[in-house]
């Protein structure tokens, strides 16, 4: 486990580690510098009108970089100024004992960024088209560059957002402790301005750009929700009449009690309990990768209890393949199925262990998209399933079905590099080639080598009436759903609410 | 589908070729090694391929020994099915084959020999009686071992029966069930209750009437009747044995190519306006189906990539229409082939994953299938029974379409025999050696779909309900030709 850490701490780290130049030092003091005067104009107007006008300037602002030479600037810009963020995170370095799990996404971490420009116009058009089941999810495209941040959005978090939306950072519970490790060298670097106290001025004016610019890389999760809101809650309450650098102290000191409350040690008890649950002889299926589940996993396995694990995986993330290799390198037999060969897997297992995404007050579990589908045929062969989750993931929000509340990911991701290079060779065949006359066939067969894999996105672009579609969750029913494993026990799913409203009040 | 890269690497084109110029056997030898291969695969060009082998066998047979034929036929079959025992669309057109045969020979009989007590049955129905030193000759994992059309004898009694003097003094119930309908022996029988009284060789006496006959005697009498069925059909001048068959065999092509258009064409009564309607894999049955339903009204097709044995042939169809294979053969039938987006209609294309979440906006799913048995339940490419089983949890229709031809008398015992696991480096590549040194890497090709979970057959005869199909296979297969 302790190595682990080792190789999943420095990614996010260690790319702020680098020497930087000032300018973005100097970016941030103008902003601040600019904000107060600002504020005074503001002040009147409510959090949710400043939202808006927010999101408009800022719209602006994206219409003004999207002309030339805005990619190459960018890639400077998260290295510049992370010497704010350096502090924090070292300091913070010591709370993270327990591991950020990291998962990488192979196809997507090497795809250029100056490809980004010239599709956002593909994908209002698209919008249109995948209307039909999740029109009601695309409010506005997902970030995968600077170009659109706001001038006061932080540094560690304007990286955070990039490790976000490329997957780097990825996994409910993991995504939530990068965001408090970052809000926390914003509050770090976090001055009051002059006239305002700091209860005051920074959920409003100083987090909420930050979350905001978050959301634009990735919609938040239920947990980072959750987070958010505890936070604000935290900083309302402190007493405006404490000192700014007590204040501000306190407020970290607040964050690290609550990783170490809600996360680190809920998954120590959570790990433990679970893995009593792990018999010997036992075949645990899993899908995708929950690092709780692997937490159970590792911890039974190294009680010396023999049992083996099949892990299902799905397109387009693959995440279950780290989980497999983590798992497989320490010694854990594992068989690894795609979803498709589910129904095979599900017959060779003996329990099911799901991660989740979130809880939902009804009882129904939002995680991964696939896990309703395990958790259908779990339920048909009569195994037991469990979902191990931690109570910060609890939300008083209900869902019926996967369509109303989701998370849309970019339909492009479905084909990866591989599976479009398979597809070349159908150029010859395509509707709108075909037209053309057979000596013109000839000559695109002797160019195919030369065609770009990104031409098959094309194809797929100007056929009409063909969208791809993808989300990244579902919502499975309670009823398939034996027993949630929280910090505070082993519970049914009715009793998530009952929880929810324990943790919550405390 | 590695043969599609290059035009003329070996499969079913290639092989249709050579067998004008080839002769027969080298020609048996050739698909035997193209079946081992997985040169050919799937069950239309498996039926296709086979059906042209039989035209040839039979043509080139010599003789006008009836007997000699079908054994010829079943030496040919046994050996094909064996080099592929999972493609079971092979076992069924050797058996279509081998009635077909019968049926000339019946026909015949009827019309010269009087229908006395003394002319032999022309329909040896003790012949299953081959079937436990058959089984064993046959590769070990053949799903064929456990195969069985018990419902069949409902169909022998239909016809003429000569020693149905038994079967009078059986209440009419158990005569249509399974297990007690032979009226001779336990062996015969091919249920679960033969299983347990085959090695014993003695019938109890539950299950058999008191003229039960020892396995032994009855294969003798089998065998006397084959004989005496050659003699028949050696005495009768004017039968052109081998002339019927092959028309025979030629209308089974017809039907093979046809079977697509006949199923297509009730797609208006299956499909209504605005559906959304849930398919996988890149079938062409389904997509000639929905693109017959597309010319005259409007819905919706979401469809389940089928990663990762099918997706690129998925693809493939969504955008151009067809399957590359395929491309070689009929140009002219291509041009008029078109993807189903040409035709106006919303396709989505979804990882399998998302068939769950999605199934709640779904109201039909239309299946394609690998093999239909005889109980109503089907072997189709994997993840079939998840979305059936989705399905059903929505109380959303499940149709399958198939062809008759992909209908066998093969009932399930073992399903793991049916499923067909397919290379590992689909789901990992081999690059990542790591990986595939240390984790067992699976890749099933095909899931197995019980009856429950399906509401509708659609075939070239029209619908059926899951539960009628063993009709359709008493009505297409003879019951000696079960085990071949």
């Amino acid at each position: 486990m302790s190595d682990q850490t080792a190789e999943a701490v420095p990614a996010p780290v260690a790319s702020t580690s680098q020497p930087q130049d000032t300018p973005a030092a100097t970016t941030n003091g103008d902003a601040k510098a600019i904000k107060p005067a600002e504020d005074g104009a503001l002040k009147k107007l409510s959090p949710a009108e400043l939202k808006k006008q927010k999101q408009a300037e800022k719209q602006a602002r994206r219409a003004q970089q999207k002309g030339p030479g805005g990619p190459s600037k960018e890639q400077g810009a998260p290295k510049d100024g992370q010497k704010q963020s350096k502090e924090p995170n070292q300091g913070a370095k010591n709370e993270q004992a327990r591991p950020v799990p990291i998962r990488r996404r192979p196809s997507q971490s090497n795809v250029p960024v100056q490809k980004e420009p010239e599709k956002k116009s593909k994908k209002e058009s698209r919008q249109a088209g995948v209307g039909l089941f999740f029109g009601h999810l695309y409010s506005q495209p997902k970030q995968q560059s600077m170009n659109g941040a706001g001038k006061d959005v932080h540094p560690a978090v304007l990286s955070l957002g990039l490790q976000y939306s490329s997957y780097a950072i990825c996994g409910s519970t993991a995504r939530m402790v990068a965001m408090l490790l970052s809000f926390k060298a914003v509050i770090e670097s976090y001055q009051t301005p002059p006239g305002t106290s700091l209860a005051r001025h920074l959920t409003n004016h100083h987090l909420s750009p930050q979350i905001e610019y978050l959301r634009s890389c990735r919609p938040l999760s239920i947990s980072m929700g959750n987070a958010i809101r505890w936070l604000k809650d935290v900083i309302i309450k402190i007493d405006p009449s404490t000192p700014e650098a007590e204040a501000k102290r306190d407020l970290l000191e607040e964050v690290d009690i609550f990783i170490r409350e809600r996360v680190t040690a809920a998954d120590r008890l959570i790990r433990d309990l679970a893995s009593t649950k792990i018999e010997p002889g036992d075949v645990i299926l899993t899908y995708a990768s929950s690092s709780i589940v692997e937490q159970a996993i590792l911890h039974a396995h190294k009680a010396g209890t023999p049992f083996s694990v099949i892990i299902v995986d799905s397109k387009p993330l693959f995440e279950g393949k780290q989980l497999a290799r983590k798992l497989a390198n320490a010694g854990v037999k594992v068989r690894y199925y795609l979803i498709t060969g589910a129904s095979h897997a599900i017959q060779d297992a003996t329990k099911v262990f799901l991660g989740a995404h979130a809880m939902m007050s009804n009882g129904r579990l939002y995680s991964r998209v696939g896990t309703a589908s395990i958790s259908m045929l779990a339920s048909a062969h009569s195994l037991p399933v469990i979902v191990l989750c931690q109570s910060v993931k609890f939300t008083e929000k209900v869902a019926l079905d996967s369509i109303v509340g989701n998370e849309v990911a970019p339909a492009e991701e479905l084909l990866s590099e591989a599976e479009r290079r398979e597809l070349l060779p159908l150029k010859s065949m395509l509707p709108s080639s075909r037209n053309a006359s057979k000596n013109d066939d000839k000559v695109a067969a002797s160019e195919e080598e030369k065609t770009d894999t990104s031409d098959v996105l094309k194809w797929i672009e100007e056929s009409k009436n063909l969208h791809h579609l993808q989300v990244l969750y579902d919502v499975t029913p309670a009823k398939y759903i034996d027993m949630v494993i929280t910090e505070y026990g082993g519970l049914p799913p009715s009793s998530v609410p009952v929880v929810h409203r324990l943790s919550t009040n405390i | 589908m590695a043969q599609s890269t290059v035009i003329q690497a070996p499969g079913l084109s290639t092989f249709l070729k050579s067998l004008k110029t080839t002769p027969v056997d080298p020609s048996v030898e050739h698909l035997i090694s193209l079946l081992k291969r997985r040169q050919i695969r799937n069950s239309r060009p498996c039926a296709i391929a086979t059906t042209a082998l039989l035209l040839r066998v039979v043509g080139e047979f010599k003789g006008r020994d009836a007997a000699k034929l079908v054994e010829r036929i079943r030496q040919v079959g046994r050996r094909l099915t064996s080099a592929q025992p999972r493609e079971v669309v092979v076992g069924n057109i050797v058996r279509r084959v081998l009635g077909l045969v019968r049926e000339v020979v019946d026909e015949n009989a009827d019309g010269q020999t009087p229908t006395g007590s003394e002319a032999p049955t022309p329909v040896p129905q003790h012949d299953s009686l081959h079937r436990p030193t058959l089984a064993s000759s046959m590769s070990t994992f053949s799903p064929l071992k456990h195969a069985a059309a018990e419902p069949m004898h409902v169909g022998v009694y239909d016809g003429n029966m000569s020693d149905s003097g038994e079967l009078s003094r059986r209440p009419p119930l158990l005569t249509s069930h399974t297990s007690y309908a032979p009226p001779s022996a336990g062996p015969l029988v091919n249920s679960l209750f033969g299983l347990f009284s085959q090695p014993i060789d003695t019938p109890s006496a539950t299950s058999t009437p008191s003229g039960a006959q020892s396995p032994n005697g009855k294969t003798t009498f089998t065998q006397q009747n084959l004989e005496r069925l050659g003699e028949l059909s050696r005495g009768q001048t004017s039968l052109d044995l081998k002339g019927e068959v092959m028309e025979g065999i030629r209308e089974l092509q017809d039907e093979l190519e046809t079977s697509d258009k006949q199923i297509a064409e009730v797609a208006l009564e299956h499909i209504h306006a605005n559906e959304i309607i849930l398919t996988h894999t890149a079938s062409t049955t389904v997509q000639k189906f929905l693109m017959y339903a597309a010319r005259k009204r409007k819905f919706t097709v979401v469809h389940a990539e089928t990663y990762p044995h099918d997706h690129t042939a998925t693809h493939g169809v969504l955008l151009t229409g067809k399957k590359r294979e395929s491309h070689a053969d009929e140009d002219d039938e291509d041009d008029k082939w078109k993807p189903l987006t040409e035709a106006g209609i919303q396709v989505y294309v979804i990882p399998d994953s998302h068939v769950f979440a999605i199934m709640s906006r779904v109201n039909k799913v239309i299946l394609a299938t690998h093999t239909v048995l005889a109980n109503g339940s089907l072997v189709a490419a994997a993840g079939a029974h998840m979305i059936a089983k989705a399905a059903k949890e929505h109380q959303t229709p499940v149709v399958v379409l198939s062809g008759v031809y992909k209908l066998s008398p093969v009932y399930p015992f073992d399903i793991d025999e049916l499923i067909e696991h397919g290379d590992a480096g689909g789901v990992v590549p081999y690059e990542d050696g790591d990986f595939v040194d240390k984790v067992d890497v699976e890749n099933p090709l095909y899931d197995y779909v019980p009856a429950d979970l399906v509401d509708l057959y659609i075939t070239n005869l029209g619908g059926h309900a899951p539960s009628y199909l063993y009709r359709i296979v008493a009505d297409h297969y003879r019951s000696e030709d079960i085990t071949l």
